[in-house]
């Protein structure tokens, strides 16, 4: 436990993007870059959801999902009290993919969906050696998977899904709503198992769990300030190539 | 004379009084910012519980899924089975207190632990069924799976840093002394303990 505390103090996080794709690894072309700075400012203006793109090299010693969350954590992407951001990270040097899902976009873009996108879509591309088609193709995804209406409003052609994804969304949904109902019925007994501490903490964990952000940031660049403030819980899947 | 006699009497009076409010407001501010922590390492545990409600919950569709697949190494999936059935099996009493009692928190960790290996080992095992591997119903539970070992493993970590800022602030002087007034309501938090190899919990890398 002492070792986990020291290594999460000793990690630090690069500091806050100031656009929406970050290329510190020199992997994106310059069109690719504005592209997808066009699209996900497009996409913030419409929806009001904040994802952006951060490529590295490599996360050293420290393993993908704390440097990755980390990260989240410090850069708070999404708005405070909706925490509607996402992050896609891809460590060239390490060959691995990480979606990171704040806690507002948790239900629309699940760690299913999340992992169905690496998989699916950015490994093969990343393997064939297509970096820009990987991001380009990963983000079209993301944003449409929480998105499905931003259709119209992409710019550009979206690559083919496989035709399986229709039927596994429905799936989900199914196992969502089951979810949700065991979670009603256990939140329900919990309140009567634990007496009057139980609803109280429970409701106070939600709030602190939807807001873990701090103050929001200054405007610069090309983020804007009012996306910063969204909480981040470790949602989203891994992948490599 | 008597007016000037009383005066320094009076103002030993109001001196007194004024230590007196002085040590209320102090023991009624360590009082409020100990709760304020303790409802913060409270809030964080209701946290920790439902990423692991959310853990076992997945269980009976995995479990099921793999069952499906002829001649599944039955073992690995009744060992999953069986420790899901502990958990099941917590307490009220050790889940409403493991954040203040190190003992129902050891029986909390070793329950979800012991379920963590059974799945961890489930997946291990999956390796070898190729079938089940490219089986959609199946990748989706297992991303579910990793996902919520993630979370788990997020939510874990800010508890242990909610419960060290709360234990650092109880057993500093002067609110050790101060904490120590209100008896059991301000108890030391008891941490997580990382488990040798836990932080590589369900992990299938694909080839």
């Amino acid at each position: 436990m002492i070792a986990t505390l020291i290594l999460a103090a000793a990690l630090t996080a690069p500091p806050r993007p100031t656009n929406y794709v970050t290329d510190n690894a020199n992997a994106l072309s310059a069109s690719t870059v504005e592209n997808l700075d066009a699209e996900l400012k497009r996409y913030e203006d419409t929806t009001g959801h904040r994802i952006v793109v951060w490529i590295g090299q490599t996360t050293g010693d420290v393993p993908l999902e704390d440097w990755t969350i980390k990260a989240a954590e410090t850069w708070k992407i999404g708005r405070k009290g909706k925490d509607d951001g996402a992050i896609l990270f891809l460590f060239m040097q390490d060959h691995r993919i990480r979606i990171e899902v704040g806690y507002g976009l948790e239900g629309s873009l699940t760690d299913a969906d999340s992992s169905r996108i690496i998989n699916e879509t950015i490994r093969p591309k990343m393997r064939a050696g297509d970096v820009d088609g990987a991001v380009q193709d990963g983000v079209d995804r993301m944003l449409l998977t929480i998105t499905p209406s931003f259709k119209d409003q992409i710019g550009h052609e979206v690559a083919a899904q496989s035709s399986s994804s229709d039927e596994s969304t429905r799936s989900i949904i199914g196992s969502l709503v089951i979810f949700l109902i065991i979670l009603t019925v256990l939140i329900f007994l919990a309140r009567r198992g634990r007496g009057r501490g139980g609803a109280g903490m429970w409701i106070l964990g939600s709030a602190l769990g939807g807001g873990w952000g701090g103050s929001g940031g200054g405007g610069f660049g090309g983020l804007g300030g009012g996306g910063f403030g969204g909480g981040f819980g470790g949602g989203g899947a891994s992948g490599g190539w | 004379m008597g007016q000037v006699q009383g005066r320094p009497r009076s103002y030993g009076l109001w001196i007194a009084l004024a230590i007196v409010v002085v040590i209320i407001l102090a023991i009624g501010g360590t009082y409020n910012s100990l709760v304020t922590l303790d409802q913060a390492v409270q809030a964080q545990w209701a946290q920790v519980e439902n990423q692991y409600q959310r853990r076992a919950d997945l269980v009976p569709n995995l479990v099921a899924t793999v069952k499906g697949v002829a001649n599944f190494e039955k073992s690995t999936y009744i060992a999953v089975t069986q420790a899901r059935a502990s958990v099941g099996q917590l307490s009220p009493q050790v889940l409403q207190n493991a954040a203040n009692d190190p003992n129902a928190m050891a029986q909390f960790q070793q329950a979800q632990d012991k379920l963590g290996s059974a799945l961890s080992r489930l997946l291990v095992t999956v390796e070898n069924y190729p079938d089940l591997k490219a089986n959609e119903n199946f990748l989706t539970l297992q991303s579910q799976l990793e996902g919520t070992e993630n979370r788990i493993s997020v939510e874990r970590r800010r508890y242990n840093e909610l419960a060290q800022a709360f234990n650092t602030k109880r057993n500093t002087f002067p609110t050790a002394m101060i904490a120590g007034i209100f008896g059991s309501r301000f108890n030391t938090k008891a941490y997580f303990q990382a488990q040798p190899g836990a932080q590589n919990a369900p992990k299938v890398n694909f080839p």
